[in-house]
């Protein structure tokens, strides 16, 4: 019987694994020799949520129904909800394999909580507030996940804006090294037909550390002591895949995703400062000093778009008859937007170079838009900065992120390594893994699915 | 309140893209409005969830032929899996190709049939699997006969007036059997002794398919033999924790 070995490794970087360090990575240099490897296409956005569902369920953001971690649940100002499983209606790769009377361990894949019921075992991801919630399933299989990880499980590393780089080194180390452990426990325990293990500490030590390894970096200093301290964490976690190769038999195919790459972050634009600078949000009162904006300071007679922060921005228009105070005629909605979407990406860094950003417009990125869409997707500088949603900042170039230091931002490439196709391609999409996976087991690919199969 | 509207557009509403406080509000509506298809005697197992998970039980289809009992069990036994539940489909036309081949349509071997499937239905649901029944089973005694004998177990009446079910006729089996080319076929020239007291009403006529796969699990969730597909909320400070979690990761 055919088995599925998924490693997900969050963040992993095309350009790192294959360009720089593939030599060094012995265990991936071997799967990548066997099959095929390239990029891998993220969702639009390129982040976490959505783009592990997105991968597992062939259905695009708009499909989904979520366009980030944070979404509107109306067109209220400030009804925001966080996507978690619970929001998620289209079928998982699992659930397939569940109705096919496949077996599946499912451990830290993004948006997984709370746990859904499943034919096998799932431990669910960082949207678990702490480990007194039911975050697995079946609910006991948590009492075995401490034994399991040789220490306290760790679902993700806690304080992370620390100032104290080596004790956030060394917690990122322990829980990837606890996770696998603890995956390899219950792999080895049970039979699966499909396991699917995602690790974050890639994320986490990219956007802690990626200032210290990269020469473009503002902030690099040629021989700090964490010059290679993402490098040696890449081996590492190339020494966990290939002690959790050893235990696969010969019947098992193994996979390796991620869910999207990173780069190096150039600073942040200050969104909601930009949208006051040219004249579409109002205050009713300056702020004395920089703070996140609330919607309560919002003069609304006088605004017609605010933003989010993140890796990449989303603006909010406040349209007549649609939000509470909108002001924006429905009929120049359309006006309105080409407007602001040319100002966005004509924007400059502060030296007045053109910074390149893109403005996306749901509906002609997506198949559908589900629940309530942004008005406007914004890769700031092509996702070379982030968004800070504060104001009070004095400028609209922020050079420390407003929620603490960061050093990188997301890329739209994931990394794809498989042992089994034959016909290599240069990049791949996200949305091909799942309907791939089905045919793997020789399952149906249903309709909805957007994605083709590689294999 | 008019209960089969609501339940038409929770389901709308379940399907396409549920938010959080109206999914709230649905489970509320859903358990205020049990009594719909959940009788009296069953509503008490509601609170004792916990005990029954994963347990096996039968899910006994009964209704004529066309009412829809092979379809909705094909339907339930995909979510059962699904949620990780051990399930077998004990179909009547597909055992009367091999548990009970050569036995024809007397009452005796009609009995003998039902009482063989009920026979089955124990074993598997004494071993913690879900035994789906989907035949007409026509005979009241016969059936709770296997209530009996199985104990789990879980009725579901699929009622369909005669005319609708010739109107379909899906297998061109009622216009025969109305013009007495088919002898003893239930409903028209065999009896059919409906249910007084199934645990779930299905009325085929009357609501749609997905509306009635859902009516079907949210009881066998309510009544507690099927885990609940989870619709928990973060609390207040949950939600803060995540937020400020996220920030802390630069996300949000």
């Amino acid at each position: 019987m055919r088995k599925l070995l998924v490693i997900g490794l969050d963040c992993a970087t095309p350009e790192l694994v294959f360009d720089r360090w593939l030599d060094s990575l012995p265990n991936i240099k071997k799967l990548t020799q066997k099959g095929i490897y390239g990029k891998l296409r993220s969702t639009i956005p390129p982040i976490t949520v959505p783009a592990w569902t997105a991968m597992m369920t062939s259905h695009d953001p708009g499909m989904l129904g979520f366009y980030g971690f944070r979404n509107r649940k109306s067109y209220g100002y400030d009804d925001l909800y966080f996507a978690n499983a619970n929001y998620v209606k289209a079928k998982t790769v699992w659930n397939y394999l569940s109705r096919n009377r496949l077996k599946s361990l499912v451990m830290g894949v993004p948006q997984t909580y709370p746990p859904k019921p499943l034919n096998g075992a799932m431990i669910t991801c960082f949207l678990a507030p702490n480990k007194e919630v039911q975050y697995t399933y079946p609910d006991d299989l948590k009492y075995e996940l401490d034994k399991a990880a040789d220490g306290n499980y760790i679902i993700d590393v806690e304080d992370f804006r620390t100032n104290e780089k080596s004790e956030l080194l060394k917690s990122i180390y322990l829980m990837t090294e606890r996770r696998f452990k603890a995956f390899r426990y219950l792999y080895k325990k049970d039979s699966y037909d499909f396991a699917m293990v995602v690790e974050m500490g890639i994320d986490r030590i990219h956007h802690a550390f990626w200032r210290f390894f990269d020469k473009n970096h503002r902030l690099y200093e040629p021989g700090n002591p964490y010059e290679n301290a993402i490098f040696d964490y890449y081996k590492m976690i190339d020494q966990e895949i290939g002690k959790t190769l050893e235990l696969i038999d010969k019947d098992t195919s193994v996979l390796i995703v991620s869910d999207h790459g990173a780069k190096t972050m150039q600073g942040a634009i200050c969104i909601n400062e930009w949208l006051i600078k040219n004249g579409y949000l109002t205050l009713k009162e300056e702020p004395k000093k920089q703070t996140s904006l609330k919607m309560n300071m919002i003069d609304w007679e006088r605004t017609k778009a605010w933003g989010e922060g993140g890796y990449y921005s989303r603006l909010f228009f406040n349209v007549k008859d649609r939000e509470p105070q909108g002001i924006i005629p429905q009929e120049n909605y359309e006006s309105f937007r080409e407007e602001i979407k040319k100002k966005l990406e004509a924007m400059t860094d502060e030296g007045g170079k053109c910074i390149n950003t893109r403005a996306l417009k749901p509906e002609e990125i997506y198949r559908e838009c589900k629940n309530v869409p942004p008005d406007l997707v914004v890769y700031l500088g092509n996702l070379d900065w982030r968004s800070a949603g504060s104001v009070g900042t004095g400028s609209i170039y922020l050079y420390e992120n407003d929620t603490g230091p960061d050093d990188a931002n997301h890329a739209e490439n994931g990394i794809i390594i498989w042992d089994l196709p034959k016909n290599k391609k240069e990049t791949y999409s996200i949305y091909d893994i799942a309907p791939s996976i089905l045919r793997y087991f020789g399952i149906e690919i249903p309709g909805e699915m957007i994605g083709e199969s590689i294999i | 309140m008019e209960s089969s509207e609501k339940i038409g557009s929770w389901e709308a509403e379940r399907m396409g893209s549920v938010i959080a406080s109206e999914a709230k509000q649905s489970q509320n509506f859903i358990t205020s409005h049990l009594p719909r298809f959940l009788p009296l005697a069953t509503r008490y197992l509601i609170n004792s969830k916990g005990g029954n998970l994963m347990k096996g039980f039968t899910l006994w289809f009964t209704g004529l032929s066309g009412s829809g009992k092979s379809t909705l069990s094909k339907k339930v036994e995909e979510i059962l899996l699904e949620r990780g539940m051990k399930v077998e489909i004990l179909d009547g036309d597909v055992v009367r190709t091999n548990l009970s081949k050569g036995l024809g349509f007397s009452k005796e071997d009609r009995d003998t049939n039902i009482k063989r499937i009920g026979f089955v239905c124990h074993l598997l649901t004494r071993n913690d699997v879900v035994a789906i029944s989907a035949a007409i089973s026509p005979y009241r005694e016969i059936r709770d006969y296997n209530r009996k004998l199985i104990g789990r177990f879980v009725e579901v009446f699929c009622k369909c007036p005669i005319p609708v079910l010739a109107e379909r006729d899906i297998k061109g089996l009622y216009k025969k059997a109305l013009k007495g080319e088919i002898q003893n076929f239930t409903g028209v020239s065999d009896p059919y002794e409906e249910p007084l007291n199934p645990e779930i009403l299905i009325e085929s006529d009357k609501e749609n398919e997905e509306e009635s796969v859902l009516k079907i699990i949210r009881t066998l969730e309510l009544m507690g033999y099927v885990p609940s597909s989870g619709e928990s909320e973060y609390s207040d400070e949950e939600e803060e924790k995540i937020k400020a979690r996220l920030k802390d990761l630069g996300y949000i």
